[in-house]
């Protein structure tokens, strides 16, 4: 429990869930990457509208405690948080939202590599 | 308090509140003197006037917004500012092409060391929503329109890192000083909804 005394300190320091570890990222900066299409009963931030997404690596965080697993007193399970850069008409659809691009903090767990695939053959009309 | 208060009952999330905290109490899980300090804290001591210090000195100092770009949180710490829910720090700059946004889909996680607890809107279902699905008609209901050519981007704070926008230094402030800066730099422009203007602070403060 938080005693009075120590809320000045604990203001002042917080409580940061990252950790200092050697852990290899599993993506690196400018790798395509597609989210998980993950629905699982318990906590995640994982938001709903970007399941299944394709974007890419924009920068590194580092290691911090994976709140899925933390949440459910399944341990820290740290691993590498990325921020990762949506085009709006991935996450919309055509015509997105007038050329704006979306930023979301993901973990390791949330992300594959974006796999690629076979361009569609073209469709003479 | 209201002159009212004997006779109007209080609302259903007052009261939920309330009888939460007397069952956390009497279990001995929170310490009600503790409670006190920490609302103290966010209610008087800790608010946006912090960001506007970091913007300002941003905006005359090119070496420490060049720290701020690159690592927010000891930048920010630079100048005394640190603690709970600003433990990382990511400084996003607006220029004339690119407009940032922040946002928490999820929740309402927000950069409390700089700019104090969120305004209700922010933790709002249609802030929330729409900040990611449509973020250039939600500016334009805060009153910000922006040229199409613009690049909107929009921070979702999904994980445990906080963000803070650098608004842009608005024309005719070449001969003010820091704190003069400081005054003009409104709480709204750091999360990425208005810009400064000359007068952005001179309305009330919702």
């Amino acid at each position: 429990m938080l005693k009075a005394e120590f809320v000045e300190e604990a203001v002042k320091h917080g409580g940061s869930t990252k950790r200092e570890k050697r852990i290899k990222p599993k993506f690196k900066t400018g790798q395509k990457v597609r989210t998980r299409n993950l629905n699982p009963i318990g906590h995640t931030r994982l938001p709903r509208y970007v399941r299944g997404k394709l974007g890419v690596i924009h920068h590194d965080h580092g290691i911090f405690v994976f709140p899925d697993t933390n949440a459910s007193g399944l341990g820290e399970k740290p691993q590498h948080v990325y921020s990762v850069r949506f085009e709006a008409k991935e996450l919309w659809g055509a015509p997105g939202t007038g050329g704006g691009v979306i930023y979301i903090d993901l973990w390791d767990d949330y992300l594959e590599p974006a796999l690629k695939r076979a361009k569609p053959k073209r469709v003479r009309k | 308090m209201s002159k009212d208060h004997h006779n109007a009952p209080e609302s259903d999330v007052a009261l939920r509140v309330k009888a939460i905290e007397a069952l956390l109490t009497e279990k001995g899980l929170v310490d009600p003197l503790a409670l006190d300090k920490l609302v103290d804290t966010y209610e008087n001591k800790v608010g946006p006037k912090n960001g506007a210090r970091v913007v300002a000195r941003a905006w005359v100092d090119p070496a420490y917004k060049k720290r701020l770009l690159s690592n927010g949180t000891a930048a920010i710490a630079e100048l005394g500012i640190s603690g709970m829910q600003g433990e990382d720090m990511v400084v996003v700059e607006n220029t004339p092409k690119v407009h940032n946004l922040i946002v928490c889909t999820l929740c309402s996680c927000y950069p409390w060391p700089t700019l104090g607890l969120p305004p209700v809107w922010y933790k709002s279902a249609p802030f929330r929503s729409r900040a990611v699905s449509d973020p250039r008609s939600v500016l334009k209901e805060f009153g910000l329109e922006l040229d199409p050519k613009v690049e909107i981007r929009v921070w979702d704070s999904s994980a445990e890192v906080r963000y803070m926008v650098l608004p842009e230094r608005p024309k005719g402030t070449e001969n003010m000083s820091e704190p003069e800066l400081a005054g003009l730099v409104t709480r709204d422009s750091m999360i990425g909804v208005t810009n400064v203007t000359l007068n952005s602070n001179s309305g009330s403060k919702a």
